[in-house]
């Protein structure tokens, strides 16, 4: 799924330029409310690095205070070793594409992309070959003449990474730059933009609350919630190991179960009554968990029937519903007593079942988290 | 492409900006400190003079100007000024607006224009071609005498009839101008939709034109209203002391007879019904205006 | 049968409407270029002299400038708060947004005689003398309501962001403003500016209270002119007048489009 070999990523953050962009420690606050406390993230040269959170969190202040637009309340941020904290924004030398655009309506396409160039005094000569291979780079060489009205929602936002990659930043920052676009521009704008910034090899944070763009898009995921970065890691680790309760809500699919943790915890394993019967599963860095905790599984682990051996566990639930996707089916399943729903993947439909019968479900019991309930 | 220097480092010193837009007093307080000095309180200042004179404290220019018969009927002169202004303006204005609202894009610039220059003409210039136009050997004598509804000169300067004329002339653009701009974004498949489920034309205008169409014609009328009650230069040049109003009133006594406590309470007067206007117009166009608009 | 027929009614109200706004001002500028004296129609004879005696007209030329000058002057210093105020009340600089913008926007419902008069009191208190700065200062308070109301609906339409996109592109804040704020505004705010011009240029119920034998504006020794020696003068000087609004409106249109300028 991901079009970053996850071994090309791995090699590139270890290489030397690992805290290209580091920001340390920044609080920002508005009146009482504090949006970002004490947060802390680095970014890699050429790396790409997707914010993803639920609305409110503070993934665009946290952009803006990159970019210089807002000063941090505290902290400090850097690019390349050299603090910026008393760089203004024009300074800053960081591209960005706004989720509106924020295209200039009076201005041409070409007079737009020439715009950031000008003001840095460009020489004239000089102006015109880059604009020219700007709109070259996403393709709308044909538009240059355009009123920014006249462009569609796609050229707009071609013309906007073209006016933010002009100027040659030393990071691009991207706040939600495919929000307007319908479903299918946008997996093909997120492949392009991808392809065209791995090629020119320009650091980028691209701020999205659509999961799935995130995992497609990025080098390494950043999941932000209330002004926090819950968890950074390539887009296989979010996804397989979430470090919260909070990350396997927010990415991808999951079932989650309530239940009490045992106290005693065997040889690794965590036994947890739940509703549903006795479920296993293993804890990871030797912390014990006890009273209430939260499993997660995710459903393409889960299959139907009765277990093979005692590494999996076992449910039985009745089927409520059967939801066709064309590549894949979901079977949802409403266990008794627990108000979650399960969500069971199959290619196909077994013969024999129907709404309302009871089936047995297993899964790995190493493929079962466990989170301390909120 | 990987090496991009950057040019930060140098000019990282600690600067005082001179425009430093953060701090929103200075925009701000120059504007509203000058208009509280240079208008809040002049009115208030009338408001005041309006309860005293020489003596002090007293309502002596209320009860004159709402006891006293002749001022009670000047008040009414004024309202029934503007009253009739906005009716005539009205009664022409409503199926102009119609007709400019359904013209051709490009005749409808044209005529929009049109209708929007002559408000940008001085008053005293066209009240001035309209007295000109009314005298005895005028243009709308002359006009009445060849098409043969008079045979011999009227006399119209300085009649009721000249007034009127004069006042809708002037302020009939004030009542297109609304009602256009509501019917300009008035989708005209509404009225299709109401026309293909059977509606008569003349239902389809009672019941789905009309209504709305109602925020321009609450506009159009409370503006012309509220502007020609208080008109004073034309009803000056077109009727004179024939025909006193409120404005009238106030000028004389500020000017002339130097009664300032009433001059002050007939402004008074007149501030609360425009006020009144204002509000009660506001009130009414609101919640209709979200209505029915295009896209 | 019956739309057709009111709807052709319209259209004869809309032309007799167009003709009825229009007799006037062009009788003025037929009368202008009349040779008799007394003001008659048709028309009788062809000739300029009303507009050459416009020139020994008593005060004509001076109350013009002196009208320029009050009308220009308080345009721009409107121009200057109103502008600075809007963009406060947009951006949510300070507190109780809505509520400056309709006090500073309020003289417009005020009728002109009533402030005439509370002007007139108020700077009588102070001891203002000087009717050239009670001109101004008033004309300021009129012409501010026009100001306001363009530029906050230009602004309102206008998108922050550019600011903010302009200064990554390498512009200092003031500069963006310059670059990217100002073009997008400008036709917006320039067809207020010229609105307040207007009203200003053309006030009669403020400005009576407030000139004096040496200080007059153009109405008013028009309208003087008007009531002492009624000659073709003043149909030459209302003429020119027309003249310079029409002017007016062709550049604005030009450099703005009458469309854009009036939707506002
Ligand atoms: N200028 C401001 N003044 C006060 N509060 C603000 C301001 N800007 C943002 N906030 C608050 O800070 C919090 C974070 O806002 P931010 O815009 O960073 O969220 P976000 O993660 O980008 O959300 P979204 O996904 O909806 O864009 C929000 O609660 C917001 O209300
Ligand atoms: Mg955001």
């Amino acid at each position: 799924m991901n079009l970053v070999a996850t071994e090309a990523a791995r090699e590139r953050a270890a290489s030397a330029n690992k805290r290209y962009l580091d920001v340390a420690a920044v609080t920002k606050r508005f009146g009482t409310a504090t949006v970002l406390q004490d947060l802390n993230i680095s970014v890699a040269r050429s790396e790409f690095i997707s914010l993803l959170g639920p609305s409110g969190c503070g993934k665009t202040t946290l952009l803006r205070l990159i970019a210089g637009l807002m000063k941090p309340d505290g902290g400090r941020i850097a690019i390349n070793g050299s603090d910026l904290t008393q760089v203004p924004a024009h300074k800053r030398n960081i591209g960005v594409v706004f989720q509106n655009y924020a295209l200039f309506p009076h201005l041409t396409v070409e007079q737009n992309v020439a715009f950031g160039l000008e003001a840095q005094r460009t020489p004239k000569a000089e102006i015109g070959a880059r604009v020219q291979n700007a709109l070259a780079l996403v393709r709308m060489q044909a538009f240059a003449e355009r009123r920014i009205s006249a462009l569609s929602g796609g050229q707009q936002q071609r013309v906007a990474v073209a006016r933010a990659l002009v100027v040659k930043p030393s990071l691009l920052l991207l706040d939600e730059p495919f929000s307007a676009l319908d479903r299918k521009l946008r997996e093909t704008m997120q492949i392009e933009l991808r392809h065209l910034l791995r090629d020119l090899e320009i650091t980028s944070i691209f701020v999205t609350h659509d999961q799935d763009e995130a995992l497609v898009m990025s080098d390494r995921i950043a999941v932000m919630n209330e002004g926090r970065i819950e968890q950074l890691g390539t887009p296989d680790e979010v996804y397989s190991a979430p470090a919260s309760l909070h990350v396997l809500e927010f990415v991808g699919q999951s079932t989650r179960i309530g239940g009490t943790a045992d106290a005693s915890a065997l040889n690794g394993t965590a036994s947890v009554e739940t509703p549903l019967g006795k479920i296993l599963a293993p804890l990871h860095d030797g912390s014990g968990v006890s009273g209430k905790v939260v499993l997660g599984v995710r459903p393409e682990c889960i299959a139907l029937g009765e277990r093979p051996d005692a590494n999996f566990n076992e449910i039985s639930a009745e089927l409520t519903d059967i939801v066709f996707f064309g590549s894949k089916t979901a079977l949802h399943f409403q266990p008794p007593g627990a108000d979650d729903r399960i969500q069971v993947e199959v290619a196909r439909v077994p013969s024999g079942i129907a709404q309302g019968v009871a089936l047995k479900l297993y899964w790995p019991i190493s493929e079962t988290m466990v989170y301390p309930a909120p | 492409m990987t090496t991009i220097e950057m040019r930060t480092q140098a000019e990282a010193q600690p600067r005082r900006r001179f425009f430093q837009l953060d701090t929103p007093a200075i925009m701000v307080l120059p504007g509203i400190v000058f208009m509280v000095v240079a208008f809040a309180i002049p009115v208030l200042i009338l408001v005041a003079d309006s309860f005293r004179d020489a003596g002090g404290f007293s309502i002596g220019g209320y009860r004159k100007v709402l006891g006293d018969p002749y001022y009670i009927g000047i008040i009414w002169n004024s309202l029934q000024l503007g009253l009739i202004t906005t009716i005539g303006s009205l009664l022409i204005g409503y199926p102009a607006a119609f007709a400019l609202s359904r013209a051709p894009a490009r005749l409808q610039v044209l005529l929009f224009a049109l209708i929007f220059l002559p408000l940008t003409v001085s008053i005293i210039v066209k009240t001035f071609g309209l007295a000109i136009m009314m005298r005895r050997d005028g243009i709308l004598n002359w006009l009445l005498l060849n098409v043969g509804f008079i045979d011999r000169p009227m006399r119209l300067v300085f009649t009721e009839f000249a007034l009127y004329f004069g006042m809708i002339n002037v302020f009939l653009p004030l009542m297109i101008l609304p009602i256009y701009s509501v019917m300009r974004q008035l989708d005209p498949r509404l009225t299709d939709a109401a026309a293909s489920l059977g509606a008569g034309p003349v239902t389809t205008f009672r019941r789905v034109t009309l209504p709305l169409t109602m925020p321009g014609v609450v506009a159009g009328i409370s503006l012309v209203f509220s502007i020609s009650v208080a008109a004073y230069v034309t009803p000056g040049l077109l009727i004179g002391d024939r025909f006193m109003t409120m404005s009238q009133v106030m000028a004389k006594a500020y000017l002339n007879i130097r009664d300032f406590n009433l001059g002050a309470s007939m402004a008074v007067v007149m501030l609360v019904i425009a006020v009144t206007i204002v509000f009660t117009s506001t009130y009414f166009a609101e919640p209709a205006s979200r209505r029915g608009r295009k896209g | 049968m019956i739309p057709r027929l009111s709807f052709a009614l319209c259209w004869v109200m809309l032309s007799l409407a167009l003709l009825f706004l229009f007799t006037p001002i062009v009788i003025v500028v037929a009368v202008s270029f009349t040779e008799s004296a007394v003001f008659s129609f048709p028309p009788q004879g062809f000739s300029l002299k009303w507009y050459y005696s416009i020139r020994n007209a008593d005060g004509l030329l001076a109350s013009a400038w002196l009208s320029a000058q009050v009308a220009f002057i308080s345009t721009l210093i409107s121009l200057v708060l109103g502008t600075l105020c809007a963009i406060a009340v947009v951006r949510r600089m300070v507190p109780g947004g809505d509520v400056i913008a309709t006090f500073m926007a309020s003289p417009l419902m005020i009728p002109g005689l009533v402030l005439g008069i509370a002007f007139l009191q108020a700077a009588r208190l102070v001891g203002l003398n000087d009717a050239y700065t009670t001109l101004l200062v008033a004309h300021v308070v009129l012409t501010m309501p026009f100001i306001m109301r363009t530029v906050l609906a230009s602004l309102s339409m206008f998108d922050f962001s550019m600011v903010d996109a302009a200064r990554m592109l390498g512009c200092s804040y003031p500069r963006a403003l310059w670059r990217v704020l100002v073009p997008n505004i400008l036709p917006g705010v320039m067809s207020g500016a010229l609105f307040a011009f207007i009203a200003s240029f053309d006030n009669y119920p403020i400005s009576i209270f407030l000139v004096d034998v040496h200080t007059k504006t153009l109405p008013i020794q028009l309208l003087n002119q008007l009531e002492m020696s009624p000659d073709p003068t003043v149909a030459a000087t209302s003429a020119l007048l027309i003249l310079a609004t029409v002017l007016a409106l062709i550049v604005c249109d030009r450099l703005v489009g009458l469309k854009r300028m009036t939707t506002i």
